[in-house]
C-alpha cells in the first residue's frame, strides 16, 4: 500500500482556519471544479482530505486490527455513539482513557450523535423538543436521548470530531415536518455547544439539514455558519432520495459553507458519489457500504463490484484487481476467494481489506489529481472506466454545474450520453 | 524435489522415545527446514483461522509447514482443476518457504456421518457426500502440487458398533492398503507420501500393517489419524507405540488429534515428531486466551496458570486493562488489553477472535520452542512431568485444562454466537 504524503512538496496553504482543536489548511484547489486538497490537523492525527472514513461501529472495523488500518493509510475512523454508549458504556470508556486508548487507535476518531440509530434502529422513537424518546431494547423502559446526553457520551468517548444531535427526518419526508426538524436541529446545536465540556480537545460539527428544500437548506447552512464551528456536516441525505436532489443539496450546502473549513458529507461511500461530491467541494465521507458489502463477498473495483460468490469466478485465476497493491490482490485469485470468501472469517477479512484499500486508493487518486490540477481529467477518466459511454444524468448535471461537461469530447475523445437511471445496473466490464 | 528427515538413529528394540530431528526439503533455489518436534500450521480453506497473511508474518518464526485438508475444496461435483493454477501454494497463498501438507480430513472434526465404500473414501462436504477415489485424489495431487500428501484411507468410525461382531477393522486395513498402492502408482507429481498407519484397536492388525508400511520405499513418513477419535489419550498412545515398534524409525511421524499441549507433550514423549495447531484455534473459538508454558513457574496469577487459559467472557474482564498474559511478547498483548477483547466478544465483533488467535498461536509456538530447548538440555521428561502436574493432567482422564478441542468438536458454532452467549449467561458472575 502507498502511504506517503502526497502533499509533501506543496508550499504554504492557500487559505486556512484555526479552531481550538482543529487547524484546516487548503493546500491546492482545482482550477475548474470546487475540489480542494487540504490538511486537517486534529488532536490525534493530521488527516489529508478529501478522505474516506471507514465505520467501526462498536470500536473495531470488522475483523481488521488497528495496525492494519494504519498500514491501509486510514486517517480517521468512525465510532457510533449509540452503540458505544450502551456497550461498553461511557463510564468504562472514561475509565479506559477514552476510545482511542480503549481500542489502541492513535489516529483520528469521529463519533456520530446517536440520533440516526435512534430513528433507524428503534421503531418506537418519538421526538420531542427535549430530545429523542425511545424504548430501551434491553429492558423495554422508555428512555430519553437529549443533545446534552449525546455530547456527554461523546465527551467520554473522546473522539477528535463529535457530531451534534440533530432531528433526523427521512430525506423522503416533505411538508412542515422538514422545517420543524431544521429549526429544532439548530436549537439542539445551541444546547450541544453549551454542553460540550472539552472544546479544547474535541471538535463539535453542526449538521446542515433542511431535507430536499433549497430554501430550508440555505437557511440552515447560514444559521450554522453564523455560529462559527470548526467544520460542518451535510446531513439528511443518502436516505434513498433521487440522486438529482441529492447532488443539488450537496452543491447548495458547499456553496454557502466557508471555504476555509472542512465539509463532511455523511453516509456517502459509493465511488461515483465520492468523485462527484469531491468535485462539489466536500472533504470528508463515511459509509458502512465498503466493509458491509465485503462480508457478503462483494469486492469493489473501479468498474463497480464483483460478487465473488458467483459461479463465473470459480476458475478465474486473476486477482480482484491487477492494479491493486493490497495484500489480498497480491496473494489471492478470484477463484480462491470464490471458494473461501463467505465460509471463513479470514476469507471475509480478505475482501474487507481489499475494499478499504480500494476506498483509500480512490481518495489518494483524487487528492493527487487535485494537487496536480488535473482533477477534471481524472473525473472524466474515472467516469469512462465506471460507466463507459452512458453516464447517469445526475452525474452529468452535477459535473456540468462545476464546469466539467461529459457530453462534449475531450482530448482523449471520451464523451458520454446521459441516461435516466441513478445507479449502474451492470458492471462496466 | 527431495524431502529428507534428519534424525539420530535409534537402535532396534527399546521403546520409542522423544527425539529431535529436522524435516528438510531442497527446493529449487532454497532449503526448507522444519525442526522437530514441532507442529504443522492448521488451516481452513488454506487460511490461517482468523489471521490474514500480514498478521501471520507479524507473529515471527512459526514452523515452516502448513496443512490443508482436501475436504474443504470438494464441494463441487465436477472438479475443475484449472482454477488451482500453479498449484496449492499459489492458490491458497501459501509461501514457498513453507512445506505444504495435503491431508484429506479436518483434524478438528470428530463426527463424520459419511461411510466409505470399497472403492472410495466418503467425504461430507457442503455440497453433500463426495466420493474420493484414489484416482481422483491422484488427479488433485497432480493439480495441487503439495510437498507432502496423506492419501485417503478407510478410517474406522468411533465409537465402534461393528467391532464386536464383524471384520470392520480388517476391511479397513485391506482397503487402505489398496488405496495407498493405487494413489502411489497414479500420482505423477513428486510429492512425499505420508501414509496413514491403520489397524484401529487391533494390535495384531496394527502390527501387520506397520510391517507392510516399513517395507515400502515409496512411503516417506507416517500419519496417526485413525486413533484421533473417541479413545482416551493414553490408550491411543499405546496403539501408536505398538505401531511404532514395527515401523521404520528413520521416518517422520505426524499424529492428528494430539494438538492440545498435554496431548502433544505425551505424544512427543512417545516418539511423535509432528502435531498440528488445531488446538490454539479451538481455544480461540471458546473466547479464551492461552496461559501455559512448559517451563512456567507456579507463582503469579495462580488461578489462570492452573487452568492454562483465561476466559475473556468473564464479567471480571470488563474493567481489566491488563494484557492477556503479563509479559507476553505477542502483538495482541503488546497493544491491547483484556477489557477491549471482552468488549469485542460481547459485541460479536470478529476482531475478538483475530486478536485471541494471534495470542494463542504465539503461546503455542513458544511451547514447541521450549520443548525443543528442553530436549537439547536433556530435561524433557522432568519438565513434562512438572507441566502435566501443574495443569492437573492425569494419565487416564482429561483434566480441566486443555479440553478446548473436545468443546469445539461438540459445537457447531463459534464464540460470537448464541450458544456461547448462553453458556456464559448461565455461569455465575466470577
Amino acid at each position: 500500500m502507498t502511504t506517503g504524503d502526497e502533499f509533501a512538496h506543496l508550499g504554504a496553504p492557500l487559505e486556512s482556519s484555526t479552531s481550538p482543536a482543529l487547524r484546516f489548511e487548503v493546500l491546492a484547489r482545482c482550477s475548474t471544479t470546487r475540489a480542494r486538497a487540504s490538511r486537517m490537523h486534529l488532536p490525534h492525527y493530521t488527516a489529508r482530505t478529501p478522505m474516506f472514513m471507514p465505520v467501526g461501529t462498536m470500536g473495531s472495523i470488522k475483523g481488521i486490527t488497528p495496525k492494519q488500518l494504519e498500514d491501509l493509510d486510514c486517517h480517521v475512523i468512525l465510532g457510533n455513539t449509540y452503540h458505544l454508549g450502551s456497550q461498553p458504556g461511557p463510564e468504562l470508556l472514561e475509565e479506559a482513557g477514552g476510545l482511542h486508548r480503549f481500542m489502541a487507535w492513535g489516529r483520528g476518531l469521529l463519533t456520530d450523535s446517536g440520533g440516526f440509530q435512534m430513528v433507524s434502529l428503534l421503531k418506537l422513537a418519538k421526538i420531542t423538543e427535549d430530545g429523542v424518546e425511545f424504548e430501551n431494547p434491553h429492558d423495554g423502559k422508555m428512555m430519553m436521548l437529549t443533545p446534552e446526553m449525546s455530547i456527554g457520551v461523546q465527551n467520554a468517548i473522546g473522539a477528535d470530531i463529535m457530531m451534534q444531535l440533530d432531528d433526523v427526518v427521512s430525506s423522503l419526508t416533505t411538508g412542515p415536518r422538514v422545517e420543524e426538524a431544521m429549526w429544532r436541529s439548530i436549537r439542539w446545536l445551541d444546547r450541544s455547544i453549551k454542553a460540550h465540556k472539552r472544546p479544547g480537545e474535541q471538535n463539535l460539527f453542526p449538521i446542515v439539514q433542511g431535507g430536499l428544500d433549497p430554501a430550508l437548506r440555505t437557511l440552515s447552512a447560514q444559521e450554522l455558519v453564523r455560529r462559527g464551528a470548526p467544520g460542518y456536516a451535510i446531513g439528511g441525505l443518502s436516505g434513498g432520495e433521487a440522486k438529482g436532489a441529492f447532488w443539488r443539496m450537496v452543491a447548495l450546502s458547499t456553496g454557502i459553507l466557508p471555504t476555509s473549513k472542512p465539509r463532511y458529507c455523511m453516509g456517502v461511500g459509493y465511488a461515483e458519489d465520492l468523485v462527484v461530491c469531491s468535485a462539489l467541494g466536500v472533504d470528508m465521507y463515511d459509509c458502512v457500504f465498503p466493509t458491509r458489502t465485503a462480508r457478503f463477498g462483494n469486492a469493489l473495483v473501479r468498474t463497480g463490484s464483483l460478487s465473488l460468490r458467483q459461479g463465473r469466478f470459480r476458475d478465474d485465476t486473476r486477482p480482484i484487481d491487477s492494479d491493486c497493491t493490497c495484500l489480498t490482490c497480491a496473494n489471492y485469485s478470484r477463484a480462491y476467494l470464490h471458494t473461501s470468501v463467505t465460509r471463513e472469517t479470514t476469507g471475509c477479512h480478505l475482501v474487507t481489506v481489499h475494499n478499504i484499500a480500494f476506498q483509500m486508493r480512490l481518495m489518494r487518486d483524487i487528492r493527487e489529481a487535485i494537487v496536480a490540477d488535473r482533477f477534471p481529467q481524472f473525473v472524466r477518466s474515472f467516469m469512462e472506466t465506471r460507466f463507459g459511454r452512458t453516464v447517469p444524468l445526475w452525474i452529468v448535471q452535477a459535473l456540468q454545474s462545476v464546469g466539467v461537461d461529459l457530453t462534449t469530447p475531450d482530448a482523449t475523445g471520451y464523451v458520454a450520453a446521459p441516461i435516466d437511471s441513478d445507479f449502474q445496473k451492470e458492471p462496466n466490464v | 524435489m527431495a524431502l529428507r528427515f534428519d534424525v539420530p538413529g535409534s537402535g532396534p528394540g527399546g521403546l520409542p522415545a522423544a527425539r529431535r530431528g529436522a524435516l528438510v526439503l531442497e527446493r529449487a533455489g532454497h532449503q526448507v527446514r522444519l525442526e522437530t518436534p514441532s507442529f504443522i500450521k492448521y488451516t481452513r480453506h488454506g487460511l490461517q483461522p482468523h489471521l490474514l497473511p500480514d498478521i501471520v508474518a507479524g507473529l515471527g518464526a512459526l514452523p515452516p509447514a502448513t496443512r490443508v485438508q482436501l475436504e474443504d475444496f470438494l464441494d463441487n461435483d465436477e472438479q475443475q482443476h484449472g482454477r488451482f493454477g500453479g498449484g496449492l501454494h499459489d492458490f491458497a497463498g501459501v509461501d514457498r518457504s513453507d512445506l505444504l501438507v495435503l491431508d484429506v480430513l479436518d483434524p478438528t472434526v470428530t463426527s463424520r456421518p459419511a461411510k466409505s465404500g470399497a472403492k472410495a473414501m466418503a467425504i461430507d462436504s457442503e455440497g453433500g457426500t463426495r466420493r474420493l477415489t484414489p484416482a481422483l485424489f491422484a488427479e488433485l495431487v497432480d493439480a495441487l502440487k503439495p510437498d507432502i500428501v496423506v492419501p485417503p484411507a478407510d478410517y474406522v468410525e468411533e465409537p465402534l458398533p461393528s467391532l464386536e461382531h464383524g471384520k470392520r477393522i480388517e476391511k479397513s486395513v485391506t482397503r487402505s492398503a489398496q488405496w495407498l498402492d493405487e494413489c502411489v502408482s497414479r500420482i505423477s507429481h513428486a510429492a512425499a507420501v505420508f501414509a496413514p498407519v491403520m489397524g484401529s484397536r487391533s494390535l495384531q492388525l496394527r502390527e501387520r500393517y506397520a510391517k507392510e508400511l516399513a517395507a515400502r520405499q515409496d512411503v516417506s513418513g507416517y500419519v496417526f489419524n485413525d486413533v484421533c477419535l473417541a479413545l482416551p489419550l493414553e490408550h491411543k498412545l499405546d496403539l501408536v507405540r505398538h505401531s511404532l515398534a514395527h515401523l521404520d524409525s528413520t521416518r517422520p511421524r505426524y499424529m492428528a488429534g494430539a494438538s492440545a499441549p498435554d496431548a502433544a507433550l505425551r505424544a512427543v514423549l512417545s516418539g511423535i515428531d509432528l502435531v498440528d495447531s488445531s488446538y490454539p484455534f479451538a481455544v480461540t473459538e471458546q473466547g479464551f486466551a492461552s496461559d501455559y508454558a512448559l517451563g512456567g513457574s507456579d507463582s503469579g496469577d495462580g488461578s489462570a496458570q492452573a487452568a492454562g487459559r483465561l476466559d475473556l467472557w468473564q464479567d471480571a474482564m470488563r474493567t481489566d486493562f491488563r494484557p492477556l498474559v503479563a509479559g507476553c511478547q505477542c502483538p495482541t498483548c503488546a497493544r491491547h488489553h483484556r477489557a477491549y477483547i471482552h468488549h469485542l466478544l460481547g459485541a460479536k465483533e470478529m476482531l475478538a477472535t483475530v486478536l485471541l488467535q494471534v495470542h494463542n498461536l504465539h503461546v503455542y509456538q513458544r511451547f514447541f520452542v521450549d520443548i525443543r530447548e528442553s530436549m537439547a538440555r536433556g530435561t524433557l521428561p522432568g519438565d513434562a512431568e512438572r507441566f502435566l502436574g501443574r495443569y492437573s493432567c492425569s494419565q487416564d482422564e482429561p483434566g480441566a485444562a486443555f479440553g478446548e478441542l473436545r468443546l469445539l468438536a461438540a459445537q457447531i458454532t463459534t464464540p460470537t454466537t448464541k450458544i456461547q452467549r448462553q453458556r456464559h449467561a448461565e455461569q455465575p458472575a466470577a
